[in-house]
């Protein structure tokens, strides 16, 4: 299956997208039922229970109140690999799936990144990566991703699955675009704009 | 031209064969009182589920229990490991080059098709035992899959180690030398490449089962959805090493099969073998899902078909090739399907003089293939079908006068086809007459040039159908390859009463055998059709019996309960005969009474030399006492049914909309046991074909998913989607059989698709489009028009 599109979020840099795009943290609470997003070693062996046990209460500060030092510390990393447990609503079911991603490239304006979850009678393999392109009124995030699916969730058509993407991508982008826009109230204030400019 | 129903009491006696009598299983069927599989209710019973694969392809790492058995209610979990008995299931019918590969009840370190078993979880619940099948962790390592039987045999990777390339077998009938002759000689030839798409079997009642086994007797009772008991019994018995005598298998009410419950599946033996694991009973019942990823689908066809005319318009050849999917392994009856019930039906209702037909099977990555609602007949008069439109339109004759004009004349049968079988009787253009009638035809060919002046597309769709059923005599069947014999049991009982329960080896799920039986004993036997009843579907009360398939049942078990009721007819006249005090060539019999002839106030009711017959007060001779037969009977060839069915559409081709003006189908079953239970098989058949050649077809992806895994993205028809029909038959008896009936069950699913299509075809004509593949979906209409240019 594919899915594509653009998001736009306005008057926001490509900088600042991509830092909040970038961040493990913020990308967890963005988006829509996924319960940790955590850098592994080994992709194939990664203990879920013992991930979701030592979860901090806590998320560290993101933006825009975060240490930007701290974000570009915890930043995606190209061949990095993150697990995340991700439970989804599809039709009459509730998979978890256990997942784990590998950055395949991250070069600004470009992240491209691949994963694989599992469910106990589901599971998906994905191929994903945005562009952040600017523009007059701010920034269009162009992506696009190809995913396998399998088992239930397969068998309950495309029909049931392509909503159920659409609104975990378009949650996840408002919720981003919210984020950004509290950086955005954040510069009538101070510098944040300029301190990102200067990180990057 | 629709059946009246008529009460059964206000029938004669002397008429009750041939009425068109009320159903007498209806009342139950339709107010509740009907007992299906997951009706049945036991102490201490428990539930089964089965962790299936979410790959089509897979080997597997690791199956993890532990989470599985910790959890409540669960009584038990089981694996390949603990499976203690062959756990490999059979096939039944056998080629000479058929690669037999393991089909093991679960599925150990690989995994083929999603939906393949790999564990059974048994708890007190069923809600339970589903959940703790989610709490099974099974670790996959993906393997490359694939689903078209033309990829499989070209180079995708082996599904099975012992069938190298994917070929399950290679089978030809025919004469290739002769046919590529009559090619080279021939003036015109046609040719179409057509996919004859997988279809789900969707019967209203999901499979299931319920196993009770007694440690003490070691008798264990499967009550399930089967079309064949005995059948059943005698793998069951095999595959769960349980002795065949001490195994009864039970059909209670059965809702629908269309073949998907003729085969022997993993799930039904896994209940049976778990129920004698635990010592309680055991339930299985299949979700609609499940039945989705796991009834055997049919059709599954890629065929190139090529047809040869002489220049004056006579059919001189036939090729054809196809690959046949088989899924991932090999069905009970599969190898048959696309073999000697395909390729023995490619001379149609036509008199070809050389044909020649080879068939690959392929093992790909979906679940097995096998027999669905006219199983190998109906690809066979599809492709048949499709090819003489076009050779008709090659030759630019009508394709009613060159279906007239290559007929098998009337007075050629018995026939003798160019592939390996003989027709019993035919008039194939009195079914053609009486359907251009209806159609009114020369008037629609004008109102068709009309309309497409006027820039509207109206197409009529030819299906001169012929179809092979009872499949027959044994000795023939075993030397195709079939691992079982085809005659049929029936044990005709008079009670001391005077009432009659008359068994049959059948197993009916829907057809109304009970009425039909009933109508057949009764008339054989002279008494009322309320004194007869009739039993199916139980190892422990019939004699051993075959079952209920391939429109099989009215031709074999019909025909044996009439050996049956004559030699209880025999019997019952000797008695008479003694205790008349007259010779016997002297007794008539007619009506139920014996008469001493030229003495007609000298006479015995046959009710009461039942009677007679078990006090054994008064026998001839060494006679026995009481009255009953058995026959086991093994009729002499098939039955060929055969008729015509046309659609009249209306196409739109700037939308792909399509609607049906008329459909029109004249069928000749032989004689009619019931004219209404005739009209309804042909209905629901009609429906059937439709629903192939419009809506339904199994997708999947390039991983092997099943994209149309439920009825919303698999349309089985509905009332709004079937047109109006319009039936009429004609009779032509079998000599073959007593009764001269031939078979109906399965006319109308191998009639409809190619009227539709052709219909279509024909309608589009003007826009150059010769074939459509199924299902004839709007957009694919359109597409079809489109890819043309869409001009005229």
């Amino acid at each position: 299956m594919e899915f594509d599109g653009t998001f736009t979020i306005e008057d926001v840099s490509t900088e600042e997208v991509w830092l909040a795009l970038s961040d493990p943290v913020l990308i967890k609470q963005c988006l829509p039922g996924c319960q940790f997003m955590t850098r592994v070693e080994d992709p194939d062996a990664v203990d879920f229970e013992a991930l979701r046990e030592s979860e901090p209460d806590d998320d560290p500060a993101t933006l825009p109140e975060a240490d930007l030092e701290d974000i570009s510390d915890r930043a995606f990393e190209e061949g990095a690999h993150y697990a995340a447990l991700l439970q989804l609503s599809v039709g009459s079911v509730k998979p978890s799936f256990r997942t784990v991603v590998t950055i395949d490239e991250r070069d600004f304006p470009v992240m491209n990144a691949s994963g694989e979850g599992s469910a106990s009678d589901s599971s998906f393999e994905m191929a994903s990566g945005m562009t952040l392109v600017e523009t007059d009124e701010g920034v269009d995030i162009e992506w696009h991703a190809e995913a396998d699916v399998f088992g239930t969730i397969a068998q309950m058509g495309q029909r049931v699955i392509s909503p159920v993407a659409n609104r975990v991508v378009n949650r996840f982008f408002s919720n981003v675009e919210d984020r950004l826009t509290e950086v955005a109230d954040d510069n009538d204030g101070g510098g944040l704009r300029d301190r990102i400019q200067d990180l990057l | 031209m629709s059946v009246e129903s008529v009460d059964p009491d206000e029938v004669d006696a002397a008429d009750i064969l041939g009425s068109a009598i009320e159903r007498r299983e209806d009342p139950a069927l339709l107010t509740g009182d009907a007992e299906y599989t997951d009706d049945i209710q036991l102490p201490q019973m428990a539930h089964m589920a089965i962790k299936r694969s979410q790959h089509a392809h897979a080997a597997i790492d690791d199956i993890d229990t532990a989470a599985a058995e910790e959890m409540d209610e669960v009584v038990a979990v089981f694996t390949a490991e603990d499976i203690d008995v062959p756990g490999n299931l059979p096939v039944g019918w056998l080629l000479d080059t058929l690669e037999q590969v393991d089909h093991p009840i679960l599925a150990q370190d690989r995994v083929r098709y999603q939906g393949d078993a790999i564990a059974v979880v048994v708890a007190e619940e069923r809600y339970a035992a589903h959940d703790a099948v989610d709490a099974i962790n099974v670790d996959y390592e993906r393997l490359e899959a694939v689903t078209s039987p033309r990829a499989a045999l070209n180079g995708a990777a082996d599904l099975h180690d012992d069938a190298p390339g994917n070929t399950a077998f290679e089978w030809e009938i025919g004469d290739e030398t002769k046919t590529d002759q009559a090619f080279a000689d021939a003036s015109h030839t046609a040719s179409v490449d057509l996919e004859n798409q997988l279809l789900i079997p969707n019967a209203m009642e999901p499979r299931g089962a319920v196993a009770d086994y007694n440690p003490s007797t070691e008798e264990l009772e499967v009550a399930m959805t089967t079309q064949n008991p005995h059948l059943h019994r005698l793998l069951m018995s095999g595959v769960i090493d349980h002795p065949e005598h001490k195994l009864q298998i039970r059909a209670p009410d059965v809702g629908g099969g269309f073949g998907s419950k003729i085969h022997h599946y993993a799930d039904e033996a896994l209940a049976a073998w778990a129920a004698k694991q635990l010592e309680r009973p055991v339930k299985w019942i299949a979700t609609r899902s499940e039945t989705y990823l796991t009834d055997a689908q049919g059709r599954g066809h890629e065929t190139h078909g090529e047809i040869a005319m002489d220049d004056e318009g006579d059919i001189v050849g036939l090729k054809i090739e196809t690959d046949a999917n088989l899924g991932a392994y090999l069905s009970t009856f599969a190898p048959a399907v696309p073999t000697y019930l395909y390729g023995t039906l490619l001379s149609g209702q036509y008199d070809i003089p050389a044909i020649h037909c080879e068939v690959t099977g392929a093992f790909t990555n979906v679940p097995p293939v096998d027999a669905y609602r006219g199983a190998g007949r109906p690809e066979a008069s599809y492709v048949v079908e499709r090819l003489i439109d076009l050779a008709a339109r090659e030759v630019e004759m009508d394709p009613a006068e060159f279906r007239r004009q290559n007929f098998v004349p009337d007075d050629a049968f018995p026939y003798e086809t160019q592939v390996a079988v003989v027709y019993d009787s035919g008039d194939y253009e009195k079914t053609l007459d009486r359907a251009l009638e209806m159609l009114e035809y020369e008037d629609f060919r004008e109102r068709q040039a009309e309309a497409r002046e006027n820039g509207r597309y109206l197409g009529l769709g030819f299906s001169a159908y012929i179809e092979a059923c009872g499949l027959a005599p044994s000795e023939l069947a075993g030397q195709l390859g079939a691992q079982a014999g085809l005659w049929e049991s029936s044990l005709v009982r008079f009670h001391p009463s005077g009432t009659v329960t008359a068994f049959c080896g059948t197993s009916g799920h829907g057809q109304g055998h009970d009425t039909t039986y009933a109508q057949i004993v009764a008339n054989e036997l002279g008494i009322d059709y309320d004194d007869v009843d009739v039993v199916e579907g139980d190892t422990d009360e019939i004699p051993h019996g075959m079952g209920t398939y391939g429109s099989r049942s009215a031709a074999v078990g019909g025909s044996s309960l009439v050996t049956s009721a004559r030699k209880v007819v025999e019997k019952a006249k000797s008695i008479a005969a003694h205790q008349l005090e007259a010779d016997e060539d002297d007794i008539e019999f007619e009506a139920g009474e014996f008469r001493v002839a030229g003495a007609p106030d000298r006479s015995m009711h046959i009710q009461e030399i039942a009677q007679q017959a078990y006090l054994a007060h008064d026998m001839p001779g060494e006679m026995e006492p009481g009255l009953e037969a058995t026959s086991f009977y093994d009729p002499d060839n098939f039955v060929f049914p055969f008729g015509m069915h046309a659609a009249v559409v209306e196409v739109d081709p700037d939308t792909g909309e399509l609607e049906f003006e008329r459909y029109v189908a004249v069928d000749d079953v032989g004689n009619q046991i019931n004219p209404k239970i005739v009209e309804g098989q042909i209905h629901g058949g009609v429906a059937q074909g439709i629903g192939q050649a419009r809506y339904e077809g199994a997708e999947y992806d390039d991983n092997g998913q099943l994209l149309t895994g439920s009825m919303q993205d698999y349309a089985v028809p509905k009332a709004e989607h079937i047109p109006e029909m319009e039936t009429d038959s004609t009779v032509t008896p079998s000599p073959h059989n007593p009764l001269g009936v031939k078979g109906v069950g399965e006319a109308g699913t191998i009639a409809a698709p190619q009227a539709v299509v052709n219909a279509v075809v024909d309608a589009l004509e003007p826009f150059g489009v010769d074939h459509i593949d199924m299902p004839l979906k709007d957009e694919k209409i359109w597409r079809a028009v489109h890819e043309n240019g869409g001009e005229e």
